[in-house]
């Protein structure tokens, strides 16, 4: 019955944004998509783990980066460039977490905004031979056509990022009906009490940031796909707390929070930009309202009512 | 008596929170399926002992060891491995999850998956399996806590003040399931109820001030007057 229940919501929310796709602008729907998968790590670090990352740029940009040098310098199938990236995402995760894993709280959030600014340099005046600094790598019309969904047209390449968004929220929703997923919860909770069932709170977490920063690292290089250029930007210190607005928005810990909070903040940017220059400013306003009204996000303050409404009707409908 | 006769072999233990010194010199034994209980004031060193035990603490000097394996410098999850499980004071369970997800959580780790023996003991949590721990009462909590350390039948459950601020029917409940565990584990409890420990212990330590002040291993000089002057 649980199935059937999350099932529903997943086909609800991705048949929503798959209609969507017929009446809004093909790049917005695929920045939605994209931004959905990056923010996916963010949450489930913040809403399983309880980390807190204002880095989440860094590992975006060295997915970004893994697939824009191989475009630039070795090859062109895209699909090759997206697992690349993955595997780079996940190679960095491995080296780094160790070390990170180890913080909690405020110095795990800065240590994360600290690599960010470190790569951003590195990128953009460190390694400029290599990156060409702030001119970034141009590759986008050196992609080759694939086979089955051709990744260099934008309207499969949609159909390839729905598909794997959608494909990384099963497999989160999994993650989350299994021990581990529990586990993460419990290591949240409670360090000592995890610790005293026999458990590594080390282990956990670093399974949990490889994960998280692999599935970022993978939003990126889609973004060096889906745009065929990369430059520091990417990893800009003014952008490292977007992913956490918008789990935030959407509702931390929550399965459809990334999606809510994606459409919402790329929805709120793209009109409001258009009409205001500060449109920074009414995210900031909604995110203090989002605070004040109970800290559970778009998606967490709706999640009840809804499920009260379709509880509703279910029972009226075996009353009748 | 060699130390791997013991379950546990606590020598010379001095624990100290940074320049301040809470325990000096304690050593405490255990035999395999004895009841040891801990008494003394508040601040007498009691939970610190038994934090110190479970890895959660590290001590200056002195030695603790298991089945003549030594403890000091293991990691807490380790310890909890070799089978010395924790139950702290604070009742606090995971209370996001269900009842079933946090005794998951104790099965996984010690790979027992046989819930029976919990719900021999707290038939209750038969019924709240699906119930967020959170919405559990202090008495259910400190059942599920001590049901979660049975799984994998530890070699000895290390309880911090097990009733604690409850019910005087669940206190007599933990009193038989204490007995009954006692049957095949080794139970170190830190306790302020003196009939409680009186009824259930093999031996007892009385602390004072981060020393043992005193050792009541005779089962006719167990009574809580013999106790009382170190409370």
């Amino acid at each position: 019955m649980n199935i059937v229940k999350w099932w529903w919501g997943l086909l609800l929310c991705f048949g929503l944004v798959a209609l969507g796709r017929v009446f809004l602008p093909l790049p917005f729907a695929i920045e939605v998509l994209i931004f959905s998968i990056y923010t996916m790590g963010c949450n489930y670090l913040l809403g399983r783990v309880g980390f807190i990352s204002f880095g989440q740029p860094a590992y975006l940009a060295v997915g970004a980066y893994a697939a824009a040098f191989y475009f630039f310098y070795l090859g062109n199938n895209p699909y090759l460039g997206l697992l690349i990236g993955i595997v780079v995402g996940m190679v960095v995760s491995l080296i780094i977490g160790p070390l990170f894993v180890r913080l909690r709280g405020d110095y795990f959030a800065l240590v994360n905004l600290a690599l960010a600014v470190i790569i951003f340099y590195l990128m953009q005046k460190v390694l400029a031979n290599v990156t060409h600094g702030d001119n970034g790598l141009w590759f986008l019309t050196s992609l080759t056509a694939t086979p089955i969904l051709d990744l260099t047209r934008p309207d499969q390449f949609f159909i390839f990022a729905f598909l794997a968004a959608f494909a990384l929220w099963v497999f989160y929703k999994y993650l989350d009906d299994t021990i581990f997923g529990a586990l993460c919860l419990a290591t949240k909770m409670n360090d000592d009490k995890v610790k005293s069932l026999g458990y590594s709170n080390f282990n956990i977490r670093l399974v949990a940031f490889v994960i998280a920063n692999t599935t970022t690292a993978f939003a990126g290089a889609m973004y060096a796909v889906y745009l065929g250029f990369v430059s520091p930007a990417i990893t800009g210190p003014e952008r490292a707390a977007d992913p956490v607005v918008v789990t935030i928005l959407g509702g931390v810990g929550t399965l459809y929070g990334p999606l809510v909070g994606s459409v919402v903040y790329t929805g709120l940017k793209d009109v409001l930009s258009k009409v205001l220059g500060n449109w920074e400013l009414v995210i900031g306003f909604l995110l203090v309202f989002i605070m004040l009204a109970g800290e559970r996000g778009i998606w967490g303050s709706l999640e009840p009512q809804l499920r009260r409404l379709f509880t509703r009707k279910a029972a009226g409908g075996v009353s009748q | 008596m060699s130390s791997k006769d013991l379950v546990l072999a606590v020598s010379g233990l001095n624990v100290a929170y940074n320049e301040s010194k809470v325990l000096f010199d304690v050593d405490l034994n255990v035999r395999r399926n004895q009841v040891v209980a801990c008494v003394g004031r508040n601040g007498a060193g009691k939970s610190t002992m038994l934090k110190t035990i479970a890895g959660f603490m590290r001590p200056t000097s002195g030695t603790i060891t298991s089945d003549g394996e030594s403890l000091i410098g293991r990691a807490a999850f380790v310890i909890a491995d070799m089978g010395i499980k924790y139950i702290p004071q604070d009742k606090k369970v995971f209370s996001d999850l269900t009842v079933r997800e946090n005794l998951e959580l104790g099965s996984y780790a010690s790979q027992d998956y046989d819930w029976m023996p919990v719900f021999d003991y707290f038939p209750k949590l038969k019924v709240l399996l699906d119930r967020k721990a959170g919405y559990l009462s202090g008495g259910e909590r400190q059942m599920l806590m001590i049901g979660r350390a049975i799984l994998g039948r530890p070699k000895m459950l290390l309880v911090d003040e097990p009733t604690e601020g409850l019910a005087p029917s669940i206190v007599m409940h933990l009193r038989a399931v204490f007995s009954e565990l006692a049957k095949k584990t080794a139970l170190v409890i830190v306790e302020q109820n003196l009939p409680l420990v009186c009824a259930i212990a093999d031996k007892i330590y009385a602390l004072k001030e981060g020393r043992i002040m005193a050792e009541l291993t005779e089962r006719a000089s167990i009574k809580p007057e013999m106790c009382e002057p170190y409370l």
